[in-house]
């Protein structure tokens, strides 16, 4: 499988900024102080289990 | 008084607390922040601060120097204070135990019931955060993953320190003093605010990928496959003997839309580096050089209070690497001339913290 961990990014960046673009900036340099750059990855990208299971905590905390 | 600073370099507790006391005067305050060399027992500066205001939320930390309105100190405490008129509401909360486990919950479950809002949909233009965490911890960046998970509410702020002597650093808050613990305070300013980071540095056009490495540890085993010591040696075309030497000129940072968050190499051990905060596989570090300390600052602060139309205070997270580099360069009265004509208190710490942790770097709250 492939394209999930871009589809997860866009969905944390866009669930958290709402449109702000100052906030989706802040939100993408949170993902890449975790190692996690969003230009990185495409529709492509290999489903790597420990990065998706790092986006879907990230998702998570932000819910609780 | 909206924000009024004190200061005092007293040789006791008690004298030092009430030299602070008598300039903040008799006026309600909402707030207060202080910073404190380690002459001053933790126990007995936070205790004694929270009997001198006892209807004020009071929180701080130790410290390696200490900043005030046009001077850097040393074995001095310095304050700053708000009231309602500056600050419309505060509330502090304790994370503890950090080095088992990083939980922040429920110092935000304190700030839900505290201001009746998720912390979730807090706003960050709102709210503005202060995290001041022991700087002898090591998690710090774990730290700041926790909290920027859980809001869009920044953090910005600073590891505690000790005088330089690396041995036990503290924060403070409700008139205790904690290690292996975070103060985190949530305050809704009244006028807007910024807050800002500065670094003097600049790249040097030579990318070092992080290939190996043990985060929990902060230590790079490899760079682009090959030996940390010696890639970043060689990136610099010196001998891996010579590198240690040139750790505080040439640190590294993993650079974000042209904003260098910077990781200040500290030791060699075999072939490792180990640095002052933690770098992911794969990040890619670039090489820097440093620029002028005192313009790059005096620049920054400039456009934040030309933003703001005018500024009230500043409190200033001041890497005691920069403080060092100051005080190797004779610039240090300088430097504290930066903050002359400005209301600021702040300290020279162990860490920097906004969005993430860093070095080599000072984070800045500006009140309009």
């Amino acid at each position: 499988m492939a394209g999930k961990i871009k589809q997860l990014i866009e969905g944390i960046i866009a669930e958290r900024s709402k449109g702000n673009e100052m906030l989706a900036k802040v939100v993408k340099t949170k993902l890449i102080l975790k190692g996690i750059n969003p230009a990185h990855y495409s529709d492509q990208s290999e489903d790597d289990p420990a990065i998706i299971k790092k986006l879907e905590n990230m998702r998570q905390n932000l819910k609780h | 008084m909206t924000i009024a600073i004190a200061r005092s370099e007293k040789g006791t507790v008690a004298e030092a607390v009430r030299e602070l006391m008598d300039t903040f005067g008799s006026g309600t305050m909402k707030m207060i922040i202080y910073f404190a060399s380690t002459k001053y027992a933790p126990s007995e500066i936070s205790a004694q601060m929270q009997s001198a205001f006892p209807l004020t939320t009071i929180f701080g930390c130790s410290s390696a120097g200490e900043i005030f309105q046009g001077k850097m100190a040393k074995g001095s405490v310095v304050a700053m204070a708000f009231n309602d008129a500056s600050i419309d509401d505060v509330e502090v909360a304790v994370v503890k135990n950090l080095r088992r486990k990083i939980a922040v919950r429920d110092a935000y479950l304190s700030f839900e019931r505290h201001f009746g809002e998720p912390v979730n949909e807090m706003k960050p233009s709102n709210y503005l955060g202060i995290v001041l965490v022991d700087g002898m911890c090591g998690r710090e960046e774990r730290l700041m993953d926790a909290i920027g998970d859980g809001t869009n509410v920044l953090f910005i702020g600073g590891s505690a320190g000790d005088d330089l002597n690396f041995q036990s650093t503290h924060v403070y808050a409700n008139g205790k003093s904690y290690t292996d613990a975070a103060v985190l305070a949530l305050l809704k300013p009244v006028a807007p605010f910024e807050l800002v980071k500065t670094q003097s540095v600049r790249e040097m056009g030579v990318e070092l990928v992080v290939t190996k490495a043990n985060e929990e540890q902060r230590e790079i085993v490899e760079f682009n496959y090959r030996p940390a010591a010696q890639a970043y040696a060689e990136a610099l075309g010196v001998s891996v003997h010579e590198l240690a030497a040139l750790f505080p000129s040439h640190p590294l940072g993993l650079v974000i839309d042209g904003e260098p968050y910077i990781r200040s190499p500290k030791h060699i051990a075999g072939d490792s580096v180990f640095f002052h905060c933690s770098s992911v596989e794969g990040m890619p570090l670039s090489l820097l050089k440093l620029t002028n300390l005192i313009d790059d600052t005096k620049e920054t602060l400039a456009k934040s209070i030309a933003k703001l139309g005018g500024v009230s205070g500043v409190i200033v997270f001041n890497c005691a690497h920069r403080a060092l580099e100051l005080e190797f360069k004779h610039l240090t009265d300088k430097y504290g001339a930066v903050f002359a004509e400005v209301p600021t208190v702040g300290f020279n710490s162990y860490g920097e913290q906004f969005i993430g942790h860093m070095n080599q770097t000072a984070t800045m709250i500006i009140f309009s």
